[in-house]
């Protein structure tokens, strides 16, 4: 499904070299590390918000390493809930899927019926839902999550891993996450990577 | 950078419609008066168009400084400091005179010292305060533009701690070691603004003083006979002079005025937004009389405008009519109508939104593009996109005529769009000003996750960006607007030609009839009407986008 083969990228100092991963269909990998090691760089380096300085990202069989973000069909959920202030929950929603049923999108995560709702109403927990929504919609090949749960409290943040991963296994979408929490990462994934 | 195109684009036609001008102005006027800065600046003292105007420009300018501030520091602090009813409403009526064109501030004097109000202006003292006064009316709003915000939300336990330390325990004291250094930065960036603004006075000066001129008034006097080799020759070498010392006084204030912005800016994030403020009912001593003073001279105009005198050899009559209005929408032989002057306001404006809009946006992200990959040059077209700002308008209106004269005499006096030149010099370097924070604040996630969403260039462009900057391009396109529509100085000087009439333009017109036309007063007051219902709707309408605590002039 996801073949990275010796990722490497550098900024001040060597972030990460000769990363390797396979990622099968429905499989959920958490990758954890030290603040700095370049976790996040990972995730935006294989969904192609950043270049990489060597290596190569095969998709389905296909490289993609050269194709820029918007083209790879690899979905990215940010630390913080990333809506746009200017549309609703619907409009956000729409971003992903023109077409698509928002009303089930948001009853997957378990938000039924804030189609009309203001993105500033929305607290941490619904806005990285509706964030899931919308990635989801968008139906990613491979789902990136850049520790969508550390801005949120312990209770909550418990409640949506099990939620989260029950949804990705439910529609076999594979999944990369990024953690420095190492329980969140055991609990929400199949296997761990450390990255140091 | 997201488009190497967009960025050539924007600079070269920056070039290409700001800076060529300007200098082929400068190339024209030393080919007629030769190459002497120190001869230009020393022909000031010498020719007696010019002599005593420079000392005349900084007097009234330093005191308009000074009647500003005392002026408008105290109602910065009743309406940062305590809870009104209606504050946006009293903001509002505070800060408009800025947005008011200075013809139409010009014509609000006028009115009130002028033969149909109490007939006083023929006293040296009364004009020379009158000017003071209505420099003072302009620029109040940036007082409390810049200060208003740091009294309004500062964190309440900095001044409650400062009370239980003994520096603190009197009024002086927390002046002296809370509020005189924090609002010291406030205080003299509007101070350099305002002294920049009383100093390039040029509506007010022409009107309300008796003949009396500064740098900027002399300059547009004498400035449509330079430029011709051979011919009056010290004119040149006077505007040369003039233009160097505006300039250079320019340069200073605002530079002084950037730094301490950005000092300003420094003390803002302390600010707390969720503060309970008391009435303070002895305040309206001091809110009340400022929402008149605000309000007085425009309702001089309105009133003005349907009040009619007549002289004759048994006397003076007055009486309420329509017939200034009436007289100023009809064309005469020597006047273009109101109407059509509405129509080239109008047109122009568009015009200039439609240019200034587009290349100041794209100036401004191609600054912002390189701030992110080359910090030096992006500070340095910063810099570049701000020259305008040290060029007055009346400077700006001479470098459009004297550089399209070098270009092709004939074509500038048959070619309509030529004002259009000089609003665009004038309005973009505000289009980057506005647009550029905006474009800073705007958080890059927005379009990474866009892009994670298989949204296209265009459409991350479309459905992304615009909603985004909505504000700030509204906030431009009706600042360029109202600027455009306003604009006196460079119009005054460029406009060769009646089919080119704008409002200012043809309300200079009608208020330089001379008074035994009963039309005079009441025609131009009812043009300028006219103007300031159009800047008060340009401004209510921004009002609604301003962020709470921008402070700024803009």
């Amino acid at each position: 499904m996801l073949e990275c083969e010796n990722l490497a990228k550098s900024f001040e100092k060597d972030l990460f070299g000769g990363f390797n991963l396979k990622l099968n269909p429905g499989e959920i990998v958490a990758i954890t590390g030290p603040s700095g090691c370049g976790k996040t760089t990972l995730l935006r380096c294989i969904c192609g918000l950043e270049e990489l300085d060597s290596g190569k990202i095969i998709l389905s069989g296909n490289d993609i390493t050269a194709i820029a973000a918007e083209e790879r069909g690899i979905g990215l959920i940010f630390q913080k809930p990333v809506l746009y202030p200017h549309l609703n929950v619907e409009g956000n929603l729409k971003l992903a899927s023109k077409h698509g049923d928002i009303a089930a999108a948001l009853s997957e995560v378990n938000l039924t019926g804030f189609e009309t709702r203001n993105i500033g109403t929305l607290s941490g927990g619904e806005g990285q839902r509706v964030s899931l929504a919308r990635a989801l919609l968008a139906k990613p090949s491979v789902l990136l999550l850049d520790e969508p749960f550390s801005s949120l409290d312990v209770e909550l943040s418990d409640k949506l891993v099990n939620d989260v991963r029950a949804i990705l296994k439910e529609r076999n979408c594979p999944a990369i996450l990024v953690t420095h929490n190492r329980n969140i990462a055991d609990s929400f994934a199949d296997s761990v990577i450390s990255l140091k | 950078m997201t488009n190497k195109y967009v960025a050539y684009t924007a600079v070269i036609l920056y070039s290409l419609l700001i800076i060529v001008p300007l200098w082929l102005a400068l190339d024209r006027l030393i080919w007629v008066a030769g190459f002497d800065i120190l001869g230009w600046i020393g022909s000031l003292d010498e020719n007696f168009i010019s002599q005593g105007v420079l000392e005349f420009t900084i007097i009234q300018a330093t005191l308009s400084v000074i009647l500003t501030l005392a002026i408008g520091i105290p109602i910065a602090w009743q309406l940062g400091r305590y809870n009104w009813p209606f504050q946006s409403l009293i903001k509002s009526l505070l800060t408009m005179p800025f947005v008011m064109p200075s013809i139409v501030a010009a014509m609000g004097f006028m009115s009130i010292i002028g033969e149909n109000g109490l007939d006083i202006r023929s006293d040296r003292s009364t004009w020379f305060a009158t000017l003071i006064i209505a420099h003072a009316w302009f620029n109040l709003s940036l007082v409390i533009r810049f200060c208003e915000p740091v009294l309004s939300t500062l964190d309440p336990h900095m001044e409650e701690q400062l009370r239980l330390l003994p520096s603190g325990k009197t009024m002086w004291g927390r002046l002296r070691h809370l509020w005189i250094p924090l609002l010291m930065p406030s205080i003299v960036a509007a101070a350099c603004m305002t002294f920049v603004f009383s100093f390039t006075s040029f509506a007010l000066v022409e009107w309300i003083t008796l003949g009396e001129n500064t740098l900027e008034s002399m300059m547009a006097d004498i400035g449509s006979s330079a430029g011709i080799k051979g011919v009056m020759v010290s004119k040149n070498e006077v505007i040369l002079g003039a233009s160097i010392i505006q300039f250079t006084i320019l340069l200073l204030s605002l530079w002084l005025m950037s730094w301490l912005q950005q000092r300003r800016q420094n003390l803002l994030p302390i600010a707390s937004e969720n503060i309970v403020k008391t009435n303070n009912k002895k305040g309206w001593f001091i809110v009340l009389p400022a929402i008149i003073f605000a309000i007085l001279p425009l309702l001089a105009v309105l009133i003005s405008s349907f009040r009619i005198r007549e002289t004759d050899a048994s006397g003076s009559r007055q009486y309420w009519s329509t017939e200034g209005w009436e007289y100023a929408f009809t064309a005469t032989n020597s006047l273009p109508s109101a109407w059509d002057a509405l129509q080239n306001s109008l047109g122009y404006a568009l015009i200039t939104l439609a240019v200034a809009l587009p290349l100041g946006w794209m100036l401004a992200q191609t600054i912002r593009d390189l701030e992110q990959v080359k910090p030096r040059l992006a500070r340095m077209l910063d810099v570049f996109t701000m020259l305008p700002f040290a060029v007055s308008s009346v400077m700006i209106g001479l470098g459009v005529m004297l550089g399209m004269i070098r270009i092709n005499a004939e074509f500038f006096y048959s070619f309509w769009l030529t004002p259009v030149i000089a609003h665009v010099m004038i309005t973009t370097p505000f289009v980057v000003r506005i647009i550029l924070p905006a474009l800073r604040s705007l958080d890059p996630t927005f379009d990474d996750c866009a892009r994670t969403l298989g949204m296209s260039k265009t459409k991350r462009f479309f459905l992304i960006k615009i909603p985004m900057l909505r504000g700030s391009l509204l906030i431009s396109s009706i600042f360029i607007l109202a600027m455009s529509m306003g604009e006196f100085g460079a119009s005054w000087v460029v406009t060769r030609n009646s089919d080119w009439t704008t409002l200012p333009i043809i309300i200079d017109s009608i208020r330089a009839i001379p008074y035994n036309n009963p039309m005079t007063v009441p025609a131009a007051n009812a043009v300028s009407s006219v103007l300031m219902i159009i800047a008060l709707v340009l401004f209510v309408s921004t009002e609604k986008f301003r962020p709470k605590r921008d402070g700024g002039m803009f």
